[in-house]
């Protein structure tokens, strides 16, 4: 039996587009790590015996391996480090891999830092940046930007699923009224309202059926993630450190329209799956982790979920790939408004991409550290309120994804 | 004792490199390659904060190598695909090498493709790239052409947006060839002569009304 996975402290800067107040990114992942300290006064940067770094695109960076500057910065010569990039799973990634280091024995105590500056350029221009992420010789010059894709995807899937556009409109309300209850959030930090479900189907078009709020924001961020052994967890956190019990990497095609008919899917799912509606990569990435985890009833077994809404018809894709619902039943999941603070099964009450912000390469961070947050009962202190407290839970799921579903990462973690 | 080297044909090559002999500029008069220039910079008025302005500017070229005949069909008015002799998968766009598993990488041929296609998905677009901005706004559809396993991403042209449907027959059609640059941008979709949108519903309404401001604020730009 490999070693346990445990998580015990991270934080993030506040996320936003343009000034931050950590407007230097090795600054901005110097006062994570700050922070994390005071929360974990124990840890001390000695401590650390692998740096991995999270981070999209050095295209938003304008600086080639812009991971070494930050850990020059942070005074880590000597210490082993490597950068991961997995497009919208690169937090995911990172993770992945910090555990797999301490799964091996071969390391004990591994920091992950992320960040991606997409203000670095108009967002007209970023939107064309992250579309050189599809297939820039069959895709690029044909919609340029991701919104396009998924609404193609998102639009089909409504039609077989019953699923409206007020019933994804109460995803973006949800996430980014959630927000509202989170200082670090973009959305609490400017346009700072909360909205209605008539608000989103007023919204300008982006592309049908998705509308300007219905997708995410393109942000600055950094973020930190402390990662170790159960035994250094127990000597410098012992009462607030998480398990990580389960976790799950799979991938897709990175033409959303080259998985009607894949033998490698054929050969896991049958036949027509998923054809260009389904997560494929979600799905098949949320069994290992739920198998890894003895997860047998996600719905029952998990109390609540940060998972990757950087649309909201992709929340609700999420949700019928992470097993909470079917065809049949994911438009009564959605208007039971189960996964509202209220509901039985709460998802991104940190606010999610669409509320907290999407800056690549710290997002899966974000997602990480709102889910330890809440299972180590931290959220009265990092939330503005208690509105956004899962009550007293004891496993969360965290989803990181990337591209049109091209790869894709789940992680159980659990409260010790 | 004496190292014996064994010295090959120095012209003795992997390959024999391809000779370019047509070759076509179509770049417009403002885009150069000046390679990393600092621009201009601004301060905070209490000078603690100050931001560059950083202009990079590269020609890059993209080898298409195996994959070229596609993009040089384009050229020609033509949808070039790939099919495995041994079991049968064709594709566009197209891969050289079979993706079954059980056809071990087995190399593809290349096949022409009726230009014809069927809708697969559709969204209609109401914002873009920079680049595509004017045109929007757009009706994106994954189509598959042909015999092709897979749906190719292309616009939609020749009817309102609110009338397109799932399963529509569509036929492809080129940019006059003077026009064509041997991008997926060379051809769009337009529905087959014998098609007729049904009549308005909800939905359509739905779309129309989120479309039509959009038609409004593309003539806003300038
Ligand atoms: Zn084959």
């Amino acid at each position: 039996m490999s070693r346990k996975v445990c998580i015990i402290g991270g934080a993030t800067t506040p996320f936003d587009y343009g000034p931050t107040g950590f407007e230097s990114i090795e600054g901005g992942a110097a006062e994570c790590i700050k922070e994390t300290q005071q929360d974990v006064p124990e840890f001390s940067l000695r401590d650390l015996d692998l740096m991995i770094y999270s981070h999209f695109s050095v295209h938003f960076s304008h600086q080639l391996a812009p991971e070494w500057i930050i850990h020059d910065h942070l005074g880590l010569v000597g210490l082993p480090h490597y950068r991961v990039e997995n497009g919208g799973n690169t937090g995911g990634s990172a993770l992945y891999a910090a555990a797999l280091a301490i799964m091996s024995g071969h390391h004990d105590v591994v920091g992950i830092v992320g960040w991606e500056t997409m203000d670095s350029v108009s967002q007209s221009q970023g939107s064309e940046f992250i579309a050189m992420a599809s297939d820039i010789r069959y895709e690029l010059m044909v919609g340029g930007i991701y919104p396009i894709y998924y609404a193609a995807m998102a639009n089909k899937w409504m039609k077989e699923n019953h699923v409206t556009e007020e019933d994804v409109a109460t995803i973006a309300v949800k996430n980014k009224n959630n927000a509202m209850d989170n200082p670090k959030a973009q959305w609490y930090r400017n346009d700072h309202r909360y909205i209605t479900v008539d608000d989103v189907m007023n919204s300008r078009l982006i592309s049908y059926p998705i509308k300007k709020y219905d997708c995410c924001l393109m942000s600055r961020g950094v973020a930190f993630l402390l990662v170790c052994t159960e035994e250094y967890a127990k000597k410098v956190n012992p009462d607030h450190y998480v398990t990580v019990d389960g976790m799950g990497l799979s991938s897709c095609t990175i033409r959303a329209g080259d998985r009607l008919n894949n033998p490698g899917w054929t050969e896991r799912y049958g036949p027509g799956y998923p054809g260009m509606t389904e997560f494929a990569a979600c799905r098949n990435s949320a069994e290992k982790a739920y198998k890894m985890a003895g997860i047998k009833d996600p719905l029952k077994d998990i109390d609540f979920g940060e998972i990757h809404d950087a649309f909201s018809t992709s929340e609700a894709q999420i949700y019928k790939a992470l097993g909470f619902a079917d065809e049949k039943t994911i438009a009564k999941f959605i208007r039971d408004e189960r996964t509202t603070m209220h509901g039985d099964i709460p998802m991104n009450p940190g606010g999610g991409l669409l509320g907290y912000g999407h800056p690549v390469g710290a997002t899966g961070l974000m997602s990480m550290i709102e889910c330890y947050y809440q299972l180590a009962g931290m959220i009265p202190q990092k939330h503005l309120s208690k509105k956004t407290e899962v009550p007293d839970p004891e496993c969360g799921v965290v989803n990181s994804h990337a591209g049109t579903g091209t790869s894709i990462s789940n992680f159980i973690l659990r409260r010790h | 004792m004496t190292l014996s080297v064994v010295m090959k044909n120095k012209k003795e090559k992997f390959a024999d490199p391809p000779n370019f002999t047509e070759k076509k500029e179509y770049r417009p008069a403002d885009v150069t390659e000046k390679g990393l220039v600092f621009v201009g910079h601004e301060i905070s008025e209490d000078r603690t904060v100050m931001n560059q302005f950083l202009h990079y500017d590269q020609l890059y070229t993209i080898r298409h190598g195996w994959n070229s005949r596609f993009f040089i069909g384009l050229l020609e008015g033509k949808i070039m695909g790939t099919r495995c002799p041994k079991c049968g998968d064709s594709w566009v766009p197209v891969r050289t090498h079979c993706w079954n598993l059980d056809c071990n990488l087995q190399k593809t041929e290349w096949v022409e493709m009726p230009l014809t296609a069927q809708v697969h998905t559709w969204t209609i677009a109401g914002w873009s790239g920079r680049s595509s901005l004017k045109r929007l706004p757009i009706i994106l559809v994954y189509a598959n052409i042909g015999t092709s396993k897979v749906a190719m991403a292309n616009e939609l042209h020749g009817m309102n947006p609110w009338d397109v449907e799932f399963g529509m027959p569509l036929k492809i059609v080129f940019k006059p060839k003077e026009q064509r640059v041997g991008a997926v941008t060379d051809f769009h979709f337009e529905p087959v002569d014998f098609w007729k949108p049904t009549p308005m519903n909800p939905e359509k309404q739905r779309i129309k009304d989120l479309v039509m401001p959009v038609y409004e604020w593309v003539k806003t730009l300038k």
